[in-house]
């Protein structure tokens, strides 16, 4: 294939409307290596997940630390706008298929849940993430998955920062002003039942793959 | 074990794997010489500074260790005139610096101790601020003499040259947060071929490998040159090997033998290319460490740079975006020169000029169209008299000719040592902006 067929086939997919969850459907690259065994490697504690009030989608106020502690979590950030298939995107096909695994897996049931945290409050309402996350949202004793977002930046800051999730908002280059999309790197976050993150995948590692091996090291310490 | 039953393509799913292919490959296309695939926001127009950690010279200006802020936007009215400097207030050795991941701090140390030097760049791209010192390096690890930083995510790789013990060159790797917490430390191996030296560390996170090489120990680097070329003891303790890692695990798979201590590492950045290069300083060889036809990894000798008996010491190199040339400094005879990698086996060199009395970094800009070079290698190995030319000069390159644009007499402006360099912008002011706060930032380029 072409790289003027590749970009003719990425402007496509970017002109074909506004993202939402559900437009996920698409297969993710093989890893190019076979990740280490279970169990064969460390997962140091690289720090604490930060706290702090977040909304869940009835817009009930929630410390995050009620999603990030008892079980292991992973944690996403997105913005429901992104169009970025290097972003938000994978991320929410990544953790589409490991829900999918998580579920036909019943060791792992009661033991894993899903949080995608919106960096955007100002678009990403409560009612806005109910529409996004749609029939994934759940909460039971297999998996859950929760879709979340902050009343307001001043809220959203500290989490941010504390996870180390860099975000900047996009400019228009011709007029200096704000535009909707956020300019951002897809960080991923593992993070045990103790509130320790664990791993922090970007696109060039988060796979299935890696992540539910990353979550049975988890799942084989002891506590 | 989980079994996995992962869906395969459909139509749009194959738009989407483009998609990915190509974006995957967009953030290593940046080569801004070496940096980590992991950072973000490569500069990929006209970089606005360049920042060089300087060494320390005593009697000139204060005397210490310094981060130089550069300007080098062609725009700009103060277009190769330093802007701003920010002392560490000692003399250590500064040496080398890397970005955090995000791109908000730099990095920086030096190998005269374990002190390491976190520099705010976000705030004021073009006025580093020092905002934290991590002295704890050496009690943590027995490690000092901290050299490359490699950003992880959320993480920052240091690979040291030395140890507490007995200043030799056995050594090992330490692994902090971006807040500066110590995480964990990973000695070089000793076992099966190992030397335990260490010097620069590259991963190619698509095969989960992490490559690193091999130089010598404080006692030898911080001795004069000419002394230590004399002792033939100490000539032994330079490390000869190359080590593979499995990345995610962070355990040794594959020890090398590469003789003449291998220095700077640079992946290929070409999608598909699975190799990275190396210079031997000593023997001034070329290597390639790629895997054959099996998938094993191998590393092997493909050129030699000069003349290796007139010892021309290649120090810094530098990769092209497209994996198809390298720029190699040789610290002894100044050259700068550019090999054809077209064909990795077999690489030419091409064009070769001289850059300066005494050569060291190099760095190339995002399109490969300007070249910066500095001068100084180490305190007691640098040359003295007229031939310790102390500088930071831009050059110009149209893939025929490297010409000189501006030029910062170090010396002159009572700086001290230049070394390394890394590229900012002012696009890059500010790491967070909250959506529903209108940001203030310098046009993005």
């Amino acid at each position: 294939m072409t790289v003027l067929r590749f970009l003719a086939l990425a402007l496509a997919w970017l002109a074909a409307g506004p993202v939402s969850a559900h437009q996920t459907d698409a297969l993710l690259p093989d890893l190019d290596y076979a990740p280490p065994a279970p169990g064969t490697y460390p997962l140091h504690r690289i720090m604490r997940a930060p706290d702090g009030p977040v909304l869940d989608v009835e817009g009930r106020v929630r410390p995050l630390s009620r999603f990030t502690r008892g079980r292991i979590t992973l944690l996403g950030f997105i913005y429901t706008a992104c169009r970025d298939p290097d972003g938000c995107p994978l991320a929410y096909r990544v953790f589409d298929l490991l829900k999918k695994e998580i579920e036909a897996a019943p060791a792992l049931h009661g033991k894993v849940r899903l949080v995608t945290l919106s960096f955007d409050p100002a678009r990403d309402t409560p009612s806005v993430m109910r529409h996004y996350g749609g029939s994934r949202i759940r909460e039971g004793e297999g998996l859950s998955w929760y879709f979340l977002t902050t009343r307001s930046a001043r809220d959203l800051l500290p989490l941010v920062e504390g996870f180390g999730q860099d975000v900047r908002q996009s400019v228009d280059r011709s007029s200096g002003r704000p535009v909707r999309e956020l300019s951002h790197v897809l960080k991923v976050f593992l993070i045990d039942r103790s509130g320790y993150v664990r791993e922090i995948y970007t696109s060039t590692f988060l796979h299935p793959r890696t992540v539910l091996s990353d979550i049975e090291t988890l799942l084989m310490e002891r506590d | 074990m989980i079994s996995l039953n992962l869906r395969r393509a459909s139509s749009k799913a194959a738009g989407l794997l483009a998609i990915l292919a190509l974006s995957a490959v967009l953030p290593a296309f940046g080569d801004e010489t070496c940096n980590s695939p992991y950072i973000a926001k490569l500069i990929k127009g006209q970089e606005d500074y360049v920042y060089v950690w300087t060494l320390g010279v005593e009697g000139l200006g204060d005397g210490s260790d310094k981060l130089v802020t550069v300007d080098v936007s062609p725009r700009s009215k103060n277009y190769g005139k330093v802007i701003h400097q920010v002392s560490v207030g000692s003399r250590g050795e500064a040496h080398h610096m890397g970005f955090t991941d995000d791109r908000r701090h730099i990095w920086a140390g030096g190998l005269a101790g374990s002190e390491v030097y976190v520099f705010d760049i976000a705030a004021n791209p073009a006025k580093p601020r020092l905002v934290k010192t991590i002295a704890d390096l050496g009690d943590k690890t027995g490690y000092i003499g901290p050299h490359t930083y490699y950003a992880l995510p959320g993480r920052m790789l240091i690979q040291a040259l030395s140890n507490t013990r007995d200043k030799g060159g056995v050594t090992g790797m330490a692994l902090y947060n971006n807040k500066g917490d110590f995480i964990a430390s990973y000695p070089m191996p000793v076992e099966g071929g190992g030397d335990g030296y260490g010097y620069d560390l590259q991963v190619n996170p698509r095969k989960n490998v992490l490559l690193t090489s091999s130089f010598t120990g404080a006692a030898n680097y911080l001795r004069p040159l000419g002394e230590l070329v004399k002792d033939p003891e100490a000539m032994k303790r330079f490390g000869n090997t190359m080590v593979l890692w499995d990345l995610k695990a962070m355990k040794p798979k594959k020890i090398f033998s590469v003789p003449g201590a291998p220095l700077e590492i640079r992946w290929s950045l070409k999608p598909g290319d699975n190799w990275a290069v190396t210079a031997a300083a000593l023997t001034s060889k070329l290597w390639l460490v790629k895997q054959d036809a099996q998938g094993e990894w191998q590393a092997k000798e493909v050129a030699t740079i000069g003349d290796p008996a007139k010892i021309p010491l290649p120090v810094d190199i530098s990769i092209t975006r497209d994996g198809k040339g390298l720029w190699v400094n040789t610290f002894m005879d100044g050259k700068t020169r550019y090999f054809d990698l077209s064909d990795p086996e077999a690489p030419k060199q091409t064009y070769e000029k001289q850059t300066g009395r005494q050569v060291n970094m190099i760095s190339q800009s995002w399109d490969g169209k300007r070249v910066y070079i500095t001068s100084s290698l180490l305190a007691n190995w640098d040359k003295a008299g007229a031939d310790n030319e102390q500088f930071l000069r831009g050059f110009t390159w149209d893939g025929k000719e490297l010409k000189q644009v501006f030029e910062v007499d170090f010396t002159k402006e009572k700086l001290g040592r230049a070394h390394h360099m890394k590229l900012g912008s002012k696009a890059l002011r500010s790491a967070y902006r909250a959506p529903d706060s209108p940001p203030k930032l310098a046009s993005a380029r």
